[in-house]
């Protein structure tokens, strides 16, 4: 993504560079931008204004200075943009690796340095853990409520099942006094399964009609 | 006129029902089961005491109900035990078979495939001892590692505790003193019956059974355990093993109960020091749980 861009600056500079001011706008250039190509027009701009100061042993001995700094300046000019080169292919090396890497997905991912009781999660995946602990604790008791109630009800059905067979009474049968207590204190219990009964009935009469 | 002649019948268990569920309200599961349901089946009713599996390894050598006991049900006078659920914890390493056995027991079935309980299960089973009714509620915990900060905390309240191991796998033998240390430091000291199971008693030959059963023994004892071996799959001692349980518990229970009655009558101590606890009804339910006495 921002490739592209870079390497557009880069070609413009290049071109500026070509169809510039000639060998004289080499001069004007940023130090950091310098090619081996703009010290040898430097050299030509400098060449040619010590020649026109005439051949005054000064002169010649400032000549031999400068062409030494401009010998110098191409060395490291030339260095400079070859360890540019290298590094920039070193980057787009990098940057196709981690390319690829991302692409092999989160198997091969970077390994990260977590502290202790740490872990990583993979946001992909579908079994990731997501729940808390308390979330689990509620569906649990939810469940365990509701499983009571499921057996509360399947007995109360098997209870309405035997009950509708006379002949089911407890094992050995009960005593006659048990009975006629319980008769006693269970008025209010045959009215409330009347009722119930009561309703099973109109409901199925209330379908018919 | 079906119905009507049902009624007598049922009646018993009907009235009870809505005394349970009010007891039940106040506990920690609200769990509204009614104790007196339909008949229980034949293999659940308890009629003389159930043996032990091993004398080396027994919470006690006795063949008969407590006299006590014994008479108490026979005038059914055992107070609210039969309308009450005691609670029977199962724990135990993973893969150690804790709900095989419970669904072998409960259900009569054995699944070959293993799947991991996520954090507690738990079935409830009836059965009429001495002619009361009376049930079980068993809780099946994880063995998980990860589970047991969820399962822990329905350790609390146990009347029993089964600590599980696969007889196959001597390391699960080992485990089982930090399991029961886990559940005990839930309940009251000594209110808890305590059972060592080894599990998968079928892959193993009988030599071979024999020689892990001397050391699960041995550590029966230093825990204070009734020790048994058992087989989910082929059924080996299960039902042998939870009629025990429940026959234990249930004399405890009704022992519990006769005595604090006779301890809230009125000629007996100072009266208003026991009034304190609130009326004997109250008390019966709700204090029941955390005052078992002695195992």
């Amino acid at each position: 993504m921002e490739e592209p861009p870079v390497r557009g600056q880069e070609g413009e500079d290049d071109e500026d560079d070509e169809d510039g001011a000639g060998p004289e706008g080499a001069l004007r250039k940023s130090p950091l931008q310098l090619t081996a190509e703009d010290v040898y027009d430097i050299s030509y701009v400098v060449g040619r204004e010590l020649m026109a100061l005439g051949s005054d042993p000064r002169v010649t001995r400032l000549q031999f200075r400068i062409v030494r700094v401009l010998e110098m300046l191409e060395t490291l000019v030339s260095e400079g943009s070859l360890a540019a080169e290298e590094l920039r292919m070193e980057r787009d090396n990098l940057r196709k690796e981690v390319e690829g890497l991302r692409r092999a997905g989160p198997a091969a991912g970077p390994e990260v340095n977590l502290g202790p009781d740490k872990m990583v999660v993979d946001l992909t995946d579908p079994n990731r853990p997501r729940f808390t602990l308390q979330e689990l604790r509620d569906v649990l008791q939810e469940r365990n409520r509701l499983k009571s109630q499921l057996l509360l009800a399947q007995e109360e059905v098997q209870c309405y099942k035997s009950g509708l067979i006379p002949a089911r009474e407890g094992p050995g049968g009960r005593r006659e006094k048990d009975t006629l207590v319980a008769q006693a204190g269970n008025a209010s219990r045959n009215k409330e399964e009347k009722t119930i009964i009561r309703k099973l009935f109109s409901f199925r009469s209330g379908k018919q009609m | 006129m079906v119905i009507a002649a049902a009624n007598p019948a049922r009646s018993g268990r009907a009235e009870s029902g809505s005394s349970a569920a009010a007891a039940e309200r106040s506990g920690r599961m609200r769990s509204s089961l009614l104790p007196l349901g339909p008949p229980v089946s034949r293999d659940r009713i308890i009629s003389s005491f159930p043996k032990w599996y091993t004398p080396d390894a027994c919470l006690q050598l006795k063949e008969h109900f407590h006299g006590q006991v014994n008479a108490a049900c026979q005038r059914r006078n055992t107070g609210t035990v039969g309308l009450s659920l005691s609670k029977v914890v199962v724990v135990g390493d993973l893969y150690v078979g804790k709900t095989s056995l419970i669904h072998r027991f409960c259900k009569n079935v054995f699944d070959h495939d293993y799947k991991a309980t996520i954090g507690v299960d738990f079935e409830i089973e009836r059965f009429e001892i001495a002619g009361i009714p009376y049930s079980l509620q068993i809780w099946d915990t994880a063995g998980q590692e990860k589970f047991k900060c969820i399962a822990s905390a329905y350790y609390r309240g146990a009347q029993v505790i089964i600590t599980a191991f696969d007889l196959t796998d001597v390391q699960t033998l080992e485990h089982t003193r930090q399991w029961l240390d886990d559940a005990l430091r839930e309940n009251e000291p000594g209110s808890c019956f305590v059972f060592l199971v080894g599990t998968k008693k079928d892959l193993l030959s009988r030599a071979a059974c024999e020689q892990t059963e001397v050391e699960a023994v041995h550590l029966a004892n230093s825990m204070q355990a009734e020790y048994w071996s058992v087989s989910a799959k082929t059924g080996e001692n299960v039902n042998a093993f939870f009629s025990r349980v429940a026959a234990l518990a249930f004399e405890q229970a009704v022992l519990q109960s006769l005595e604090r009655r006779s301890s809230s009558q009125p000629q007996v101590g100072d009266g208003d020091l026991i009034r304190m606890e609130g009326s004997p009804s109250d008390t019966q339910e709700t204090k029941r749980p955390s005052s078992l006495g002695c195992c």
